[in-house]
C-alpha cells in the first residue's frame, strides 16, 4: 500500500468536489454562456475575469487543474499500484474527465441544450464517485479490512450490501432528475412543475432507501466503524440535504422576481448540489465497504482467487 | 456482486439515462409560422392610410425599481452608479415600454392586412449597450430587417436573444468591436434578449411581418402610422410573468383619419403569477422575504 498514492487520490477527490462547487456556481449565476467560444474564453487563455466570465472561466481553470491532477494520479497509479482493477479504474477516471471536458465544450457550443447540460452535470457526479472510490481502494483501512460475520438472512431480510446498492441507484436517479430540473430553466424563469414533483418524489425515495440502508448498518454492525462511520455520515448529510432542498425550492421560487441572480438563492442552490454530491459519494463508500467485508457465497471478494492473491501481496 | 444485481444495476443506469434524455429537449418549434413570404396576388399596399394612436396608462401604485448590484463589473458601476430595473417605468400614471402592434384585421375592400407585401426597411434598427443597460429596452423590427447592435461600454458584453420561433444565437462583443448585424426571419412577439456577462441586462425585440407597431414613450403615448383603413385587432404587450401580459382591442381606422386605442395596465396585470404554485396547491409554502 502506498500512503503517498492514497493521499494524492484524496487530493484529487477534494479537487473534484471543489470543481463540482465551481460548476454549480456557473449554473446558479447563469454564467454558462458568458463566453461563446471553447476551449478559449473570448479567444484568450486568461481573459479579464469580470462579470459572469469570472464564474465560467474560473470553472474552466479549475476543471483544467482537475484534469491535470487526474493525469498525474493515473501515472502514480500505474507506477505504484499492482492491482489491475485499480489501474483500470484510474484509466476510467481519465476517460471520464476527458469526456466531461468535451461535454462542457459541447454544451457551450450548442447553447446549453438540456440533455447535454444534464449529461455534463451527471457525469460530474460519476467522476467524483470514481475519484472517491480510488481514494477508498488505495486506503489502508480498505486494504487491511477484515471480513465481518456473514449476515443472517434466513429470516428473509435483505443483505446489507443490496440495501446499500439500492440506495446508491436511487440517489443516482435523483441526481439525474435534479440535474434535469436545475438546467430546465434559468434563474428568471419558474421551474417546470412536473420536474419539481419528480424531484420531490425522488427525495422521498432516497430518504426511504438510504434511511433503511444506514439504519440497518448502524443496527446490525454497531461498533464496526468501517461501516458505521460512512453510514452515520450519509444519514447526517441526508438530513442536511433535505433541509437544503426545501430552502433551495423556496429561494428558487422567488428568484424570477429578482433583478439578477442573488444570494441566498445562489448559495443555497450551490450548497444543495454540493451536499447531494457528498450524499452520493458517502453512500458509495458505504456500499463498497459492505461488499468488501460482508461475505456471501457468490461474493466477488471471496471467489476471485487472483484478487485475493493481489490483496495478499499488498499486505 | 451476483449476476442478478449486476443486471439490475445496468438496467437502473440505462433507465436513468433514458429518463434524462426524455426530460431533455429544447424549445419546441412545432408551431413555426412560415418565414416572411409574399402572399399570392396582394402585392404592396398603395391606397389611403390612417393612424392608430393612444396612451398606455398604469392603474395603481407601480412596483418600485430594484437597485442592481453591478459590483461584478466595476465598469458598470462607474458608468451607471444608479442602475435599477426598468421593467415598469411609470410617469404621472403613464406607462413606457409597452409594445403595441396590429395583430390582424381586414382592410377596406376585403383583403386581410397580411395579404399585402410589407417590405422590410433598408435602414437597420439600433440596439446599444450603454451603461450595462440595453437601449432601447423594448423595440420592434420587421421580419428580415437588420438590427445593428453596438457596445458603448468599456467592457465586454454578450448578446443572447432567446427566441422560441427563430434560431437562437449568442455572441460576445468587446469594447470597440464593430457593430453586430443580425435579423430574424420569423414573426415573434416578443424575443427576450439577455447578456450572459451581466445577467440583469434585458431587452425585448418584437419581430413583425408588417410595419404597424410602436413602443410607448415615457408619457405613455404611441402612434402607428400608415395603416390602411379597415378593422383591426390591436394588441398592447408588456413584460412581466412567464410570457408578458397582453391586452387587445378592436379598432376601425378611417381613411386619412385616426383611431384611438388607449390601454390600461395595473397592479393585477403586473402581478407575477407562479405557474408552479398554481398547479401545486398542496405544496404552497409561504415565500421567503425579499433580499
Amino acid at each position: 500500500m502506498s500512503k503517498g498514492l492514497n493521499r494524492f487520490a484524496i487530493l484529487v477527490a477534494c479537487a473534484t468536489f471543489f470543481l463540482i462547487i465551481a460548476g454549480a456556481l456557473v449554473t446558479s449565476n447563469d454564467a454558462g454562456l458568458a463566453t461563446e467560444d471553447w476551449p478559449l474564453s473570448n479567444g484568450q487563455v486568461f481573459p479579464e475575469m469580470v462579470g459572469n466570465l469570472f464564474w465560467e472561466h474560473g470553472h474552466r481553470m479549475v476543471a483544467t487543474t482537475v484534469g491535470m491532477l487526474t493525469i498525474a494520479l493515473l501515472i502514480y497509479i500505474l507506477v505504484k499500484e499492482k492491482r489491475s482493477w485499480v489501474r483500470k479504474l484510474g484509466v476510467y477516471a481519465l476517460l471520464a474527465v476527458i469526456a466531461q471536458g468535451l461535454l462542457g465544450g459541447l454544451t457551450v457550443k450548442l447553447l446549453l441544450p438540456l440533455p447535454v447540460s444534464t449529461a455534463h452535470a451527471t457525469l460530474a457526479q460519476l467522476f467524483f464517485c470514481i475519484t472517491v472510490s480510488l481514494a477508498v481502494f488505495t486506503s489502508r483501512s480498505w486494504i487491511e479490512a477484515q471480513p465481518l460475520p456473514e449476515e443472517d438472512t434466513r429470516k428473509g431480510s435483505m443483505p446489507l450490501r443490496y440495501l446499500c446498492t439500492a440506495a446508491l441507484v436511487t440517489i443516482f436517479l435523483q441526481l439525474v432528475i435534479g440535474a434535469t430540473l436545475r438546467h430546465s430553466a434559468t434563474w428568471d424563469q419558474h421551474l417546470p412543475t412536473e420536474l419539481i414533483v419528480a424531484h420531490i418524489c425522488g427525495a422521498l425515495a432516497v430518504t426511504i432507501a438510504l434511511g433503511k440502508a444506514t439504519l440497518t448498518t448502524l443496527k446490525r454492525y454497531k461498533g464496526h466503524t468501517f461501516l458505521t462511520r460512512p453510514a452515520t455520515m450519509a444519514l447526517v448529510l441526508l438530513c442536511v440535504q433535505l433541509i437544503l432542498g426545501v430552502l433551495a425550492y423556496l429561494t428558487r421560487l422567488a428568484s424570477p422576481e429578482d433583478p439578477q441572480p442573488l444570494h441566498p438563492m445562489i448559495g443555497i442552490t450551490v450548497a444543495h448540489v454540493a451536499c447531494g454530491a457528498l450524499v452520493f459519494v458517502t453512500t458509495i463508500v458505504l456500499t463498497l465497504r459492505t461488499y468488501k467485508v460482508l461475505g456471501a457465497p457468490d461474493s466477488a471478494w471471496e471467489t476471485n482467487s487472483s484478487l485475493k492473491a493481489e490483496l495478499r501481496t499488498q499486505g | 456482486m451476483n449476476k442478478q444485481t449486476k443486471v439490475w444495476l445496468v438496467l437502473s443506469i440505462a433507465l436513468s439515462l433514458v429518463l434524462a434524455a426524455a426530460c431533455g429537449g429544447g424549445p419546441t418549434n412545432s408551431t413555426n409560422p412560415p418565414a416572411n413570404t409574399e402572399s399570392a396576388g396582394a402585392g404592396p399596399y398603395s391606397g389611403a392610410t390612417g393612424t392608430v394612436s393612444g396612451v398606455i396608462s398604469y392603474d395603481g401604485t407601480p412596483p418600485a425599481a430594484k437597485k442592481i448590484d453591478t459590483s461584478a463589473d466595476p465598469v458598470c458601476g462607474q458608468k451607471n452608479p444608479n442602475l435599477a430595473t426598468d421593467d415598469t417605468i411609470v410617469t404621472d400614471g403613464k406607462l413606457a415600454n409597452t409594445f403595441v402592434y396590429i395583430k390582424e384585421g381586414t382592410v377596406e375592400g376585403g383583403k386581410k392586412i397580411g395579404d399585402y407585401t410589407w417590405a422590410a426597411p433598408s435602414t437597420a434598427a439600433q440596439l446599444d449597450q450603454n451603461g450595462c443597460h440595453y437601449a432601447p429596452h423594448v423595440m420592434g423590427v420587421q421580419v428580415n430587417q437588420k438590427i445593428s447592435i453596438t457596445n458603448s461600454d468599456a467592457t465586454q458584453h454578450n448578446i443572447h436573444p432567446t427566441p422560441k420561433l427563430n434560431p437562437e444565437w449568442n455572441q460576445t462583443q468587446a469594447n470597440g468591436a464593430a457593430p453586430i448585424e443580425k435579423s430574424f426571419a420569423r414573426p415573434e412577439v416578443l424575443i427576450p434578449v439577455k447578456c450572459n456577462q451581466h445577467p440583469w441586462m434585458k431587452a425585448y425585440i418584437g419581430v413583425m411581418r408588417t410595419p404597424f407597431f410602436a413602443v410607448s414613450s415615457k408619457d405613455g403615448s404611441f402612434e402607428i402610422k400608415g395603416v390602411p383603413p379597415g378593422k383591426y385587432t390591436v394588441v398592447a404587450w408588456r413584460e412581466g410573468g412567464a410570457n408578458g401580459t397582453e391586452k387587445t382591442m378592436e379598432v376601425t381606422v378611417p381613411a386619412n383619419g385616426a383611431a384611438k386605442a388607449d390601454f390600461a395596465f395595473g397592479g393585477a396585470a403586473t402581478t407575477s403569477v407562479n405557474p408552479s404554485l398554481q398547479m401545486m396547491p398542496a405544496i404552497e409554502f409561504p415565500m421567503l422575504g425579499k433580499h
